[in-house]
Parts: structure tokens; C-alpha cells; sequence
């Protein structure tokens, strides 16, 4: 599974599945930190709609981890202040990069997880849409 | 008259940090910072929003300690995020891929994806609900789940796909249209602003401009000193997703991204016409965009920002809110606050100076008098 999809999983869905995860390869194997989770800012680079051209919307607050195993670099970035979830996502992303077997049984894991984060997001949008205007001609 | 320097006063500053604690405190109540975050959402989206720092935990710190004051808040947010080291660039976002929770549109009834009205207090009767001063936890947990459990309607409106309310009139050729323009933006925080300014600079001194600020400003826009009659064609509020590149490879595919999280914003895009001298005189009506947009739901602040962004464009020499000068070094909550409150610190030796004069100028005309 992709990066990028994977990181949305890990972090749109419950914290325990990451725990699980990092933990599963940490026991197997020796996870250096290699920076230890550390506050830092995103700058969130915007296009607007007017004239189609960028500008800097603001910056965003974020923890970062970084560790290593077997020489291999992880990385753990999430939006505010979660250090545990951040060397998570780093020893995942490590885990990742050097494709460990583990990885391959991870997918099952995402994919439900995936599906429930999912069905919350339809049920979200339902909650949302019952404030949908419905207009009525008024006969004058 | 000769000057003298002088110190002291620590004591005193001591005491007087002590009396603020106090102050704070006095009532012997105190306010969790998870209470905070969890109930003072409009405050924390105007702190954010101003300090140009996205981060709700650090908001309800900075409220809590600054006992509610919004230009204490801000600043304390913005002096922290200095310290902070900038780690990465989003990659551009675009309000096009928005999971919307709210959506209007006063200039057309009928939208694609329909008008949503989300959360809003623009349809309650601004009453004050006593209720509330006896409103127990349980009360609200009971509340909360039954409107959790409600009957979810059927509708298979997909809020991550509304199109742009724009896109009509300019489908019509009744709005420009724009190619994207990929020139890096330049960063009010890195670089100090020269005038003649860019677009990327007006738009993120207005996004982080004190909401009063920008909210009067955008008025006398609309009632004398602007001359533009807009029409807010699309408000939409919702998050966008984050994405950045994997910092160790930069030319790494879209798949390779890193997701960092949501951020919520209130976007607002208004319809606002201009003549335009076609050839032999003859006139026709076009219209411009006003952009604005801001961290979290502050509508208020996002329209008085299209509305200035309009102003900006425009340039009109006869009107003050076109004056970028004018307007962008007077809107800053940080710049603006820190200026005017300055003004009570020690102007000891300033002053005396000012004295001397005034004296001096005094005993010249009474000498004169006396002379005559």
C-alpha cells in the first residue's frame, strides 16, 4: 500500500491500529530513534480561485519522528501534538521503506481499518446533508 | 537641561506579574485547557486564524493564559511559532477537493449540490439562553448522542466533489478565466513587504489580519469608501487534506506523499460587476472575483476579505481601502496592538524634550509680552 494512503488510514483512523502496528516491529527488531518526536511547522502553500495564482495560506503545527532500522530511515509527520502517533507513523514508514515482511499482513489491517474510517465519513456527510435547503415555490 | 538615565522598577514588575496571576485566579476557578478546545470554538478560530498558526491545542493554551484577551492570545502564538523550526510546504492546496460541511450561495437559489447550511447562527434568534447557565454535563453527553443516533437521510450528494459556484458564470464567459499561475508566492515572513505589492502578499497579510480590522475596513469599503457592490457567490466551509512531498526524495511520485492531517477553513468567493468600455462607447457588465479565506469558520472575516481583496485589485486612487499601504500595515493584530500599546511605555526622555520646548516657548512669549 502507498504512502499516501496509508498515512491518511494511520492517521484518519483510531490510534490503536498504528500502536499495533509499531509495536508488532518493534518487538522484531531494533528501532533507533533517530530524532526523537519534535514540534515543527508546515507552511500550507494555497491556490486561490480567483486568479488561479499561490499564496501562503499559514502555517500548521506539527510533530515529527524520525528513527531507523537496519539503516533504513522512517519517517512520522501528523498535524499537532502527538508524539506517541508520530514514532508510530515513523517506525511504519520504516518498516515500509524497507519492505519487511511484516508489511505484507499490515495491508488486511489498513484496508478494514480504511473501510471503517469510510462508513464514519458516509455517516458524516448524511449528519451534513440533512441541512440541505429544499426550496418550495410559494404561490402569490 | 541635562538627562539622566535611570533604572528600577524590577520589584514592582514582579509584583505586578504576581497581581496579573492573581487576577486570573482570584475567583479560585479555574478553566481546563481540554474545556477550552472542546467549547470555544469561535474564539479558537479567530486566534488561529490571526496568529497564522493552525493548531487548536496551542490556541486554548494561549486563551486560558491569556484570560480570553484575543490580541494576548495572538500574540503569544505568534512569539512562540517563531521559535519553531519550519520543517516542510504543504503541496498546493485547492478548496476544489473540500469536504464541505457548509455551503452557500446568495446569488444563485438554485446550486449544484444545493445550498447546505451546516452549523451556523445566522438563522437563531440571537436570544440569550438562560437555559444554558444550569446546563449539566450529562445533559449535553444526552444530547449529543441522540443527535448522533438520528435518522441519517438518503442523499447521495458527494461533499468532496461540489462544483465551484463560479464555474457557471465563467462557463458563460461572464468571469475571466485564469490558467493556473505557478509563480512561487512570496512569504510575508521571511521577507518584508516593498510596495508596489504581489497578489500571494496581500492575500496572507489579509488571511492573518485582526478580524475587526479586516471586518471595518471591508464595510467602509461597501458603504462609502469603495464604490463595489459584491454579491457573495459561493461561502463554502469545510477541511482540506495536507499533503508533503517525502522530504528525502522531492522528485517523488503523488503516491509517495506524506498525509499530515485536515485543516479547516471558511472560503468565500463574491460576484462582484464592473463596467467595461467596449468600442464606440458601448458598455457591458463583467464581473471580478473578491477572494477571501481564512483558518476555521469565521464567514464575517472571509467576506470582508474578498471584498478588500476586490479594493486591493482595483487600485482606485480616490478611496483609502484601495490604498494597499492604507490598508495592509494597518490590519496586522500583532503590528497594529504592539504600535498603539507601546504608547504607555516609558517616553520619559521624549517627552521632557516635548516640555522643554513647550516651556521654552511659553517663557519667549511671556518675555515679549513683558517687553512690551
Amino acid at each position: 500500500m502507498n504512502r499516501k494512503r496509508r498515512t491518511e488510514i494511520l492517521i484518519k483512523g483510531s490510534t490503536s491500529i498504528a500502536k499495533g502496528l509499531a509495536e508488532e516491529i518493534q518487538n522484531k527488531y531494533d528501532v533507533k530513534v533517530i530524532e526523537e518526536p519534535n514540534y515543527g511547522l508546515i507552511m500550507v502553500k494555497m491556490r486561490e480561485g480567483a486568479k488561479k495564482s499561490l499564496f501562503y495560506l499559514g502555517e500548521v503545527l506539527v510533530t515529527e519522528t524520525k528513527v531507523q532500522i537496519n539503516g533504513k530511515l522512517g519517517i512520522g509527520i501528523v498535524k499537532g501534538n502527538n508524539p506517541d502517533l508520530s514514532l508510530y507513523l515513523a517506525i511504519i514508514d520504516a518498516a515500509y521503506n524497507l519492505e519487511l515482511k511484516e508489511t505484507k499482513a499490515f495491508k488486511d489491517i489498513l484496508l478494514k481499518e480504511e473501510e471503517k474510517i469510510n462508513n464514519e465519513n458516509k455517516k458524516y456527510k448524511s449528519k451534513i446533508l440533512k441541512s440541505k435547503v429544499n426550496f418550495d415555490t410559494m404561490d402569490v | 537641561m541635562g538627562y539622566v538615565a535611570i533604572k528600577g522598577g524590577t520589584k514592582a514588575i514582579e509584583e505586578s506579574i504576581k497581581r496579573l496571576k492573581y487576577e486570573r485566579l482570584k475567583e479560585k476557578k479555574i478553566v481546563n485547557v481540554d474545556d477550552i478546545k472542546g467549547s470555544m470554538r469561535g474564539l479558537i478560530d479567530q486566534v488561529m486564524s490571526e496568529s497564522s498558526l493552525c493548531s487548536r491545542e496551542l490556541a486554548s493554551i494561549a486563551i486560558k493564559q491569556a484570560e480570553g484577551n484575543m490580541e494576548e492570545a495572538v500574540f503569544l502564538l505568534r512569539a512562540y511559532r517563531s521559535t519553531l523550526p519550519r520543517k516542510h510546504y504543504t503541496k498546493v492546496l485547492d478548496t476544489d477537493n473540500m469536504l464541505v460541511e457548509r455551503r452557500i450561495s446568495a446569488s444563485f437559489k438554485d446550486i449544484p449540490g444545493g445550498q447546505i447550511l451546516g452549523a451556523s447562527y445566522d438563522y437563531t434568534h440571537r436570544l440569550i439562553d438562560f437555559d444554558l447557565t444550569d446546563e449539566s454535563l450529562e445533559d449535553a453527553i444526552k444530547w449529543v448522542d441522540d443527535y448522533e443516533n438520528e435518522k441519517i437521510k438518503d442523499d447521495d450528494t458527494d461533499l468532496k466533489k461540489l462544483p465551484k459556484v463560479v464555474d457557471y458564470l465563467r462557463e458563460e464567459g461572464l468571469i475571466k478565466t485564469y490558467e493556473d499561475n505557478n509563480k512561487e508566492p512570496i512569504d510575508v515572513t521571511k521577507k518584508s513587504i516593498e510596495f508596489p505589492t504581489e497578489r500571494s502578499e496581500r492575500l496572507q497579510i489579509l488571511t492573518r489580519g485582526q478580524t475587526g480590522a479586516i471586518t471595518s475596513l471591508g464595510y467602509a469599503a461597501l458603504r462609502a469608501y469603495g464604490a463595489l457592490h459584491p454579491t457573495v457567490g459561493e461561502l463554502r466551509i469545510g477541511s482540506l487534506p495536507i499533503y508533503i512531498d517525502n522530504p528525502l526524495d522531492q522528485s517523488s511520485k503523488e503516491e509517495d506523499s506524506f498525509y499530515i492531517g485536515d485543516i479547516k477553513i471558511t472560503e468565500v468567493e463574491s460576484f462582484i460587476p464592473k463596467e467595461i468600455e467596449k468600442e464606440k462607447g458601448r458598455k457591458e457588465i463583467e464581473f471580478d472575483i473578491g477572494y477571501g479565506i481564512c483558518y476555521g469558520q469565521n464567514e464575517t472575516k472571509a467576506i470582508a476579505m474578498s471584498i478588500l481583496d476586490n479594493c486591493l485589485e482595483t487600485g482606485n486612487k480616490k478611496y483609502p481601502t484601495h490604498d494597499e499601504e492604507f490598508v495592509l500595515l494597518h490590519i496586522d493584530s500583532v503590528e497594529s496592538t504592539g504600535f498603539i500599546s507601546h504608547l504607555k511605555l516609558p517616553h520619559y526622555v521624549t517627552f521632557q524634550s516635548k516640555l522643554d520646548s513647550a516651556r521654552k516657548t511659553k517663557k519667549g512669549e511671556k518675555d515679549n509680552e513683558d517687553r512690551l
